[in-house]
């Protein structure tokens, strides 16, 4: 009884049945998946047979690619860390640069020192980066009010001058001490960041951890102006950081965490940071 | 008899030996990940060692023991004479527990983190995967063993119908076989050359795919206990018969058949396959639900039989009258419960669409969990009370405390999963050793997995509560016990089509499907196209975050 009447038997109906089932849905199985759901595109027109059989098959050579324009390029800077340009910030003058800064002071205050947390303070920022700022005003690679009109009629060594004038100010900002304990997530990710989330830790750009270059020191810089800064970022309204750095970690940033950060950055007096 | 139920206890121990470790490590693990202060929290690469040994446990060392035990344990009793091929038996069960030991210290030794799907081009330590491969391997005897059994009976009983316990069972046999496939051939091919420096390069999709023809089988291989024990230990237990033979015989064939050519499933994000090829395995799978909803309506036929024999009346008075003080019915009746939750969480996973929402989420790790760790874990629960009696000559000694394990068990997996059905609809990304409950979109799921931590811990105790249960059976009194008995059908087979009593016809329409779904998607990589990558080895090395919220 069950030799003869083995697999291939198809006068058994047992096997008839179960063979021509198998069949039909293997048949039903592959006109779906290779012909009717690569035919229906979600995105475009439907494909011919041919190319939805390819598709089927994880073939997608013959098909035309999207049709979508190509973005513009864009350069964040026009600035590179090269050894011309740190010779051009190196023979800033900041005798000549005190004069140019003359022009500055309505804005970013008495010997840079801001006074609103519209406008950042300049006063013992680094060289490196109020160059590197002026440029891509001038160059459009970041906008704000006045402040690519300002930077077109300055030379590339009016900046140098400037920036160097504004490194040797201190800054004497007189803010109520900080309170490292109202700031627990400002100080945790200013410190340590955030691993999981991507998060570098933000002292180890911008101080008290290590300063970076073309990166400012951030601390005793206006709270407001720090804050808006990374809501810009993490918007895409300012998009000259080199290598899309603050971008990134911007985006990850809670309103509230930028908040925190920033006002633990400006809290305080400078260097106070670096005590704790 | 003797040296069956010898072979039997010895398996099922094994199974069990391991299953409580892993069930500590289950419970660390879903309290290290949640937001609560748990001991070792700050060790992600204690957590990824833990995840591969609690995988390996439950899905290679309790299901295979369990089911060789199970699988001998019912040869012996169905069949009604002593197994055949005992040495060979023994020498299968102690090739399969020397790579259980190998992968379990080498998975200790945190060398060989890569969780029990392997996901190449992750790399251990070759001697995780020479464990594997033994443990693997070696129940490939018991696959022979079952088969021959069947076969040589049949010989002697020319005509019968082979009892539907044992028909089963050797459907589960040949499942295993062909899903084991794919998994030996990553590694004898794939995995180990590359450990062993053989090779420089891992082709990590040809293995991904070899993983998917194991990876369903694989489930229905740790599913299929369950079933038998629905359709042949059930019915008995409630004291009625069985709706169907025929039914239980073609259920067990449509899992033979309809298991294996759908692994693809596993792999619908993954870039290196066609659409067609995930569709039609996608499709195939949706057939699983055939066997499935057959089983549910025979069993409940079956247990209405013996309810209304019970004395109920009504529409569902034979509900109430089921003895459910009985650990088999009761287990039953809270697996089927799971089981309909899970299946339907299933069919989202499997739908070609539907799975993109739920793909590598929590959610996958809850239907699984409520599947396997909650449909089928229980009845294995349930089968142990009822074999144990039978193997040992010692009766249960505590069946009020068994009832309370399997309500505990059922509430447990209920309050881990259907959180983490949640999380997961939420976005919890699985296989992730910590989460940062300060992020807005993390902090809502913080009192949900709090809450799938309180069930992980139920779960733990009522996994000792079935060890200490064990124990007092295994140190009781000698009494003599009744043999194992299986349910008569209502209609018992005198004879039937020898497509319902044998194989041969359903091996070959595997072979067919499984070349109709995966001979292109295995055999592209051979001629179209290559995946080798380089390997990125597992090390020991200690990762540790300091600072966690």
């Amino acid at each position: 009884m069950t030799r003869s009447e083995g697999p291939f038997r198809t006068r058994n109906p047992w096997a008839r049945i179960a063979w021509w089932s198998i069949a039909a849905l293997i048949v039903v199985g592959w006109m779906l998946g290779f012909v009717v759901l690569g035919r229906e595109q979600q995105n475009g027109p439907p494909l011919s047979p041919w190319a939805s059989i390819c598709r089927g098959f994880g073939f997608t050579a013959d098909l035309a690619p999207a049709n979508e324009p190509q973005p513009p390029l864009r350069t964040p800077t026009r600035i590179a860390w090269t050894r011309e340009t740190f010779v051009q910030i190196a023979t800033g003058n900041a005798e000549r640069g005190e004069f140019i800064a003359i022009n500055c002071t309505a804005c970013h205050g008495d010997n840079g020192v801001s006074a609103s947390g519209l406008y950042p303070t300049l006063a013992s920022m680094k060289a490196d980066t109020i160059y590197k700022q002026l440029d891509d005003f001038r160059a459009g690679k970041r906008s704000w009010g006045a402040m690519n009109a300002i930077a077109q009629v300055l030379s590339p060594q009016d900046s140098a001058d400037v920036a160097a004038y504004f490194a040797t100010r201190s800054n004497k900002s007189e803010r109520p001490p900080l309170n490292a304990e109202q700031h627990v997530v400002g100080q945790r990710l200013v410190i340590h960041g955030d691993p999981a989330r991507g998060i570098a830790a933000c002292s180890a750009c911008h101080g008290p951890g290590g300063y970076k270059v073309g990166a400012p020191s951030l601390q005793g810089q206006q709270p407001d102006y720090i804050e808006r800064q990374l809501a810009a970022f993490a918007q895409g309204v300012r998009q000259n950081d080199i290598n899309e750095q603050m971008r990134t970690i911007a985006t990850q940033l809670e309103p509230e965490e930028m908040r925190d950060i920033a006002e633990y950055y400006g809290g305080g007096r400078p260097g106070q940071l670096a005590k704790q | 008899m003797q040296q069956s139920n010898r072979l039997a206890q010895a398996h099922l121990w094994v199974a069990f030996g391991f299953f409580i470790p892993a069930m500590l490590l289950g419970a660390w693990q879903m309290w290290m990940r949640s937001p609560l202060p748990a001991p070792l929290h700050n060790h992600p690469d204690l957590y990824y060692a833990s995840v591969t040994m609690h995988g390996t446990i439950m899905a290679y060392v309790l299901t295979t023991f369990f089911a060789m035990g199970f699988g001998y344990a019912v040869a012996a009793t169905s069949l009604g004479r002593p197994i055949r091929g005992k040495t060979a038996a023994w020498i299968g069960f102690w090739i399969c527990l020397l790579g259980t030991l190998m992968a379990a210290v080498t998975v200790l030794s945190g060398k060989a983190s890569v969780l029990y799907t392997f996901y190449p081009p992750l790399l251990g330590s070759p001697w995780y995967y020479l464990g594997a491969l033994l443990l693997i391997g070696g129940s490939m005897i018991w696959v022979v063993l079952m088969s021959l059994n069947m076969i040589a009976w049949k010989r002697d009983n020319p005509g019968q119908p082979v009892p539907l316990a044992m028909f089963a069972t050797t459907a589960t046999a040949y499942l295993w076989a062909w899903a084991a496939t794919g998994v030996l051939l990553e590694l004898i091919c794939i995995l180990i050359p590359r450990a062993f420096g053989w090779t420089d390069l891992i082709d990590a999709a040809l293995g991904r795919t070899l993983f998917s023809v194991t990876l369903h089988g694989i489930v229905y291989f740790w599913l299929m206990p369950a079933y038998i024990a629905f359709y042949t230990l059930l019915p008995q237990a409630a004291g009625g018969r069985l709706y169907s033979d025929t039914m239980g015989r073609l259920t067990f064939i449509m899992f033979l058949v309809f298991s294996l050519p759908v692994g693809l499933h596993h792999l619908l994000a993954d870039p290196e396959h066609g659409s067609g090829f995930k569709f039609l395995q996608s499709f195939l799978t949706s057939l699983v639900v055939l066997p499935t909803l057959v089983t549910v309506f025979s069993i409940s036929a079956s247990l209405e039989i013996a309810g209304r024999h019970r004395g109920g009346r009504g529409l569902l008075g034979w509900v109430r009258a089921l003895p459910w003080d009985q650990p088999m019915v009761l287990a039953a009746g809270l697996s089927l419960v799971m089981l309909g939750l899970g299946g339907f969480g299933g069919i989202i996973n499997m739908s070609y669409a539907m799975n993109s929402m739920i793909h590598n989420t929590s959610w996958v790790t809850a239907h699984f969990h409520l599947i396997f760790g909650g449909a089928v874990v229980i009845m294995y629960f349930a089968i142990a009370y009822e074999l144990w009696p039978r193997i040992n000559g010692k009766p249960l000694r505590s069946p009020q405390l068994a009832r309370w394990q399997l309500w505990l068990w059922f509430w447990g997996m209920i309050i881990v999963t259907i959180p983490w059905h949640v999380t997961g609809l939420m976005g919890q990304p699985r296989r992730i050793a910590t989460f940062d409950y300060h992020i807005s979109t993390v902090a809502p799921m913080a009192p949900l997995v709090i809450v799938s931590v309180i069930g992980g811990f139920i779960l733990l105790l009522s996994a000792l509560l079935m060890l200490v249960i064990l124990l007092r059976s295994q140190i009781g009194e000698r009494t003599l016990a009744e043999p194992l008995r299986y349910a008569l059908a209502v209609n018992p087979p005198r004879q039937v089509p020898a497509p319902l009593n044998g194989f041969a016809m359903w091996n070959a329409i595997v072979a067919v499907l499984m070349l109709a779904a995966y001979g292109y998607p295995i055999g592209q990589f051979f001629f179209l196209k290559s995946h080798r990558v380089p390997a990125v080895e597992v090390t020991s090395q200690s990762v540790s975050t300091e600072l966690r919220r």
